[in-house]
Formats: C-alpha cells, structure tokens, sequence
C-alpha cells in the first residue's frame, strides 16, 4: 500500500483555501458566450425584442418564422427552421447555431412546441447547450410546458421576464 | 457570472447588511437542543450572523441567547457560571437572565438600581425537535414558530446532527439546489450506504446519467425536478424542493428516512450545516440511526466533542488516492457530506462568481440567486416580507415518483410535495 502523502503548509487545502490565497488564481479575460435565443411565440416575442435591446457579448435575438420547407414540399419532417432576427432579417436555424454555444427558447404558449423540438435536436446533434425558459402563470402555461418538456433539457417555468436576462448574464452571453 | 456587488449583497450576512437583514427575518436553526442537556449545564459560545453570542439554559429550564460579551469589562461570558436562573459573569459577578437583562451588580450600593438599567442583546431561543431556534430580527416582525416537517414529527421519528463547514453559506447551499453533481461526486454512495442502497430509484439514477432538469416557483422558494427515463412512457422524478433562505429537502429513496439541510451562517466565511433526517411515517431504526451517528447518509463523522467533521481541510480531508482510483469514490474523500464540503471549501472563503462560467444545467441555481437578490431588495426597499418566512411555506416534501412523459411534474405531485400528516411520503 502506497503511505499516503502528509499535507505540509505550502500545498495542504488548510492553506490552498483561503481568501489569502485566492490572490494568486489565475485571472484572465473571460469570453462571452455566443448565445443563440429564439422567440417560439408572439407573446415570447415582445419580451426577446425588449431583452436584445440591452448590451450582451455575443447573443443574437430571433423569432421563429416558419419552418424550411421539407423536399417534399411538407412541414413537418423540417430540420431546420426560418428565423427573423430582431432587425428584421432572415436566416436559417442551422445558420445560427454553426458558431453557438448555448440556444435558449423562449415560449408563452404552445405554439412554438414543434420548432422547440427542431433546435432541441439540432443542438443534440451539434453539441450544443439548450434551455428553455417558459413565461406566465404555471397554470396558463402547462400545455407550453408539456410541448416542451421532451426536447428541453432544463426548463424553467416564470412569471418573472427578467429571468431572460438574469440566465442570459448569468451564462455570459 | 454575477457581478461583484451582487456577489457581496447575496454572501454578506452581518448586521446591517442587506442580506443580514434578509436572515433576520427566519426563524434560524441557533444550536442543537443536545448542546445545552440540561438546565443550569455550562453556557455554549454561538456565532450566527456575525453575532457573538452566548446560548444557556437557566435553572428553570429556559433558553436563553445573549450577548457574549459582559457589559461591565467585556470579557466572555462562557467563562460564567449559570445558576439560579441566571449566568453570573466569572469577573466580578455581574448576573444577566435568559433576556439579557442584568440582575445584579455585586459591586454596587445596596438597594441601588442600577442593574436594572443595564440589558444586553438578546434574542429568543425555542427549541422545536432537536434544534434550538432564534429569530434575530425586530421582535414586531417575528413569525410564527418554524413547521418544518422533520423537526415536528415524534421524536423517535427523527434525527438531526450538525457539521462546521468552512465556506461561505451561499455556496454551501447552492450545492443542495444543484442536483447534477449528485451522478458525479456521490455516484459510490447509492451502491454502498446503508441509508441510501438497494432501491428501484437508484437504478433509474444510474440507468440514466444525463438528467433533464426543470425549475418551477414555490410558495417559498423553488422546487427543482431532475427527471431521467423509467419504464417505456415514463419518466422518474426526483423533486428537490428550497425553502427560503437556505432549507432543502434531498428527495427521498424507498422506505430510506428522508434527508435535508439547514445552512446557517455563521459569519461570511463560516457556516453550520444542519443536516436532518426524518421518516413521516414510522420511528427510525436502531440500525439506521446508528448508520446516522457513524457519518453515513448525508451526516459527518465528526471528531468527538466538536462539531468539527474528521475529514477537514486541515487532514487534506483524509484524501483516499488509492479508493479514488478503485472507484470506491469519486472525490477520494469519505461520505457525501464532507464530499461536498472540500470541493465547496476549496473554492475559497467566498467563491468569486464574477469569474464562473455557468451553465444551462445550473439554472436552478440561477433562479435561486434571483430569487434571494429579489427578497433582499424588496425587503429593503419596501419593507416587503420575503417568502419562506410564513410558516405555511414550511409544509412541503420532497418527493421521487415516475410519472407518465406527458405529466408536469409540479402539477401531478401536488399532493406529493405537500405535508400531509400521518401519510406516506411518495417515493420510488
């Protein structure tokens, strides 16, 4: 049996742990997060355009639009996902989520519960982290909360808007 | 991240501060009833929220918190003599009540009153099950007693112990909100602890390493579900819920006692960890009990006498290198307190969050901060009495049950995660 190594001043966590030593970590810039947040409803859309108006890092604002049209001319089998952002302009879903770390849903309602599964599977096949964050009274939002519970895997159910901007400062976006 | 001045408004908790004011609000865990047995017992040194103070128990059996510190020369009262109802300060006598009120003045002229114009701080101390309680706010503003479920079921129901941990109690908390460190650093426990191993819930945590997680507002606080697959359909849940400002309850595993914590601080860079376990419907066992004294569960196994866990910084935590790589543990310390413990003492005094990098899976803990900044402002900026104060907040459960995949888990574990005397609790 290797005799286990006694801890002596210099390295032991008795000193390792102090506020004194907490001078000498490491402290370099940290980056911001490219945030990629899309709104899946109107009502989650009002509150993404008030929250892209404050400073952030490297976040973009969307709101859902439609999905890309299948080649078969249907909706429903879409992988990726028109988006508008908050200036108006068009891009795809597996545009913005090229150079994303994080993507964070944005939902009032219901509606947007098949576009959710759509960047829920886009981010699992790219590795990429997801949320959602699902406004209003618990009770007027359950079917909201149900569309999404598969696809999200964190959900955090508010009646507090500023919860958008607390986890996005929170994840350095 | 949090920015530097939100930081010190969540961790700072002395007198006069924004987030001391916020604790002064609760009813607080101040010491366990064990520590004063009996009465006229010697008087034991409390520090909580940067406060000094002195606890005893009187001759007629009366609790008493007050100042340490004798108003005469300041020298420390736990060098007193507690005696026929008072404690008589071992300098020159001066003797104070479980009020703090002074009642003699030896030096002083006969029939001289001017004992009676000398009081020091004091504050109410109740013991409700095994802990003695304090509420160190304005007496005008003192809720109702705590109705924590642990702490008023029968006594053979119930066991409660506590550790010293040496760290910010921010941080220490924010461990118990965060359920997904659980499959990682306490992955040896499920197999191995008595209080925990052999059930059908463990099975699903280990089938299952990567959990989804959903947050949802409680009365009091939050309520955390970590949810990870079961049967075809079916979803195993595991509900965490937090009672402001530092409670939670760790949801439960079979017919195992139900665990949880109280973390108090004790000044910014110390905190006590009340650490209980309870079970609502039966008398715990011999052996369980046992299994509670020796450290295993969620307790510590502390050096006799203190309250001070064997596995402290001061021993590197009598790190296990060799156990570490059998896989025994994760972290190579022993036991899932004092696991938790170094990895939340090493990241010093008070963490630094200005420099953390967050992530999606830690917004419960993003919420709670939220939540904590919210009721410190609104309590000093209107006055606003923050959740988790009103008794009735205090009624709620953990709960682990399996819920078909379309359910919420908020709304079909209502009753689950309700205090409902003489039941059951839901469990897998």
């Amino acid at each position: 049996m290797t005799p286990p190594i006694q801890p002596i001043l210099s390295n032991s966590c008795a000193k390792a742990a102090t506020a004194g030593e907490a001078r000498y970590r490491i402290d370099r810039p940290i980056a911001g997060r490219a945030a990629r947040i899309v709104a899946l409803d109107e009502g989650a859309a009002e509150v993404v355009r008030r929250v892209a108006e404050q400073p952030w890092n490297d976040a973009r604002f969307f709101v859902f639009k439609a999905p890309v049209a299948a080649a078969d001319g249907t909706n429903g089998a879409s992988a990726d996902l028109v988006l508008q952002a908050t200036d108006g302009s068009e891009s795809r879903l597996s545009e913005e989520l090229f150079d994303a770390d994080v993507a964070i849903v944005i939902a009032t309602s219901d509606d947007g519960a098949e576009a959710a599964s759509t960047i829920a599977k886009a981010c699992d096949r790219q590795g990429i982290m997801a949320a959602g964050l699902i406004l209003g009274e618990r009770l007027e939002v359950g079917a909201a909360v149900s569309a999404l519970r598969p696809y999200a895997p964190v959900l955090l159910v508010s009646d507090d808007e500023d919860d958008v901007s607390e986890v996005l400062t929170a994840l350095r976006a | 991240m949090l920015k530097r001045e939100v930081n010190e408004l969540l961790t700072q908790t002395g007198y006069g501060t924004p987030g001391g004011d916020l604790f002064r609000q609760y009813w607080l865990p101040a010491l366990l009833a064990e520590e004063l047995p009996e009465n006229d017992c010697p008087p034991v040194r409390v520090k909580i929220l940067s406060e000094r103070l002195i606890a005893f128990r009187d001759s007629e059996g009366r609790y008493g918190l007050i100042d340490e510190f004798c108003a005469h020369r300041g020298v420390s009262l736990w060098f007193g003599k507690v005696t026929e109802c008072g404690i008589r300060c071992a300098y020159h006598g001066w003797k104070y009540d479980v009020n703090g009120q002074c009642l003699e003045v030896p030096s002083a002229p006969e029939h001289n009153n001017f004992a009676s114009k000398v009081k020091l701080t004091s504050y109410p101390l109740v013991k409700v099950g095994d802990i003695l309680w304090t509420h160190m706010g304005h007496p005008d503003t003192r809720p109702g007693l705590p109705e924590f479920e642990f702490a008023t079921v029968a006594p053979e129901q119930t066991y409660t112990s506590k550790r010293w941990q040496e760290s910010n109690w921010l941080q220490a908390l924010e461990g118990g909100i965060d359920s997904s460190h659980v499959s990682w650093l306490h992955s040896g426990g499920l197999k191995t602890d008595p209080l925990f191993k052999g059930t059908k819930g463990n099975e699903y945590n280990m089938g299952d390493l990567k959990p989804f997680f959903e947050v949802a507002e409680a009365d009091g606080g939050l309520f955390v579900g970590a949810r990870r697959n079961a049967e075809e359909g079916k979803y195993y849940w595991r509900i965490t819920p937090w009672v402001m400002p530092s409670f939670t309850i760790v949801p439960p595993r079979g017919d195992h006692p139900v665990h949880g914590h109280f973390w108090v601080p004790i000044d910014d860079e110390n905190c006590w960890v009340y650490t209980f376990d309870y079970h609502p419907v039966r008398a715990l066992t011999t052996e369980e009990r046992d299994a509670m004294k020796a450290g295993h569960g969620v307790h510590s196994r502390n050096i006799p006498g203190t309250y001070r866990p064997e596995e402290n910084k001061d021993v590197d935590y009598l790190m296990d290198r060799e156990g570490q790589q059998r896989g025994e543990t994760f972290s190579g310390v022993r036991g899932i307190a004092q696991q938790d413990a170094s990895l939340q003492e090493s990241m010093g005094p008070i963490v630094d969050r200005t420099k953390e990098r967050l992530v999606a899976s830690d917004t419960g803990i993003i919420k709670a901060r939220k939540k904590l900044r919210a009721a410190i402002e609104a309590l000093r900026d209107e006055g606003a009495t923050p959740p988790g104060v009103d008794p009735a907040h205090h009624h709620v459960r953990s709960a682990a049950v399996v819920l078909p995949q379309a359910e919420s888990f908020i709304d079909a574990s209502r009753e689950a995660v309700a205090v409902q005397p003489g039941m059951a609790h839901s469990t897998v």
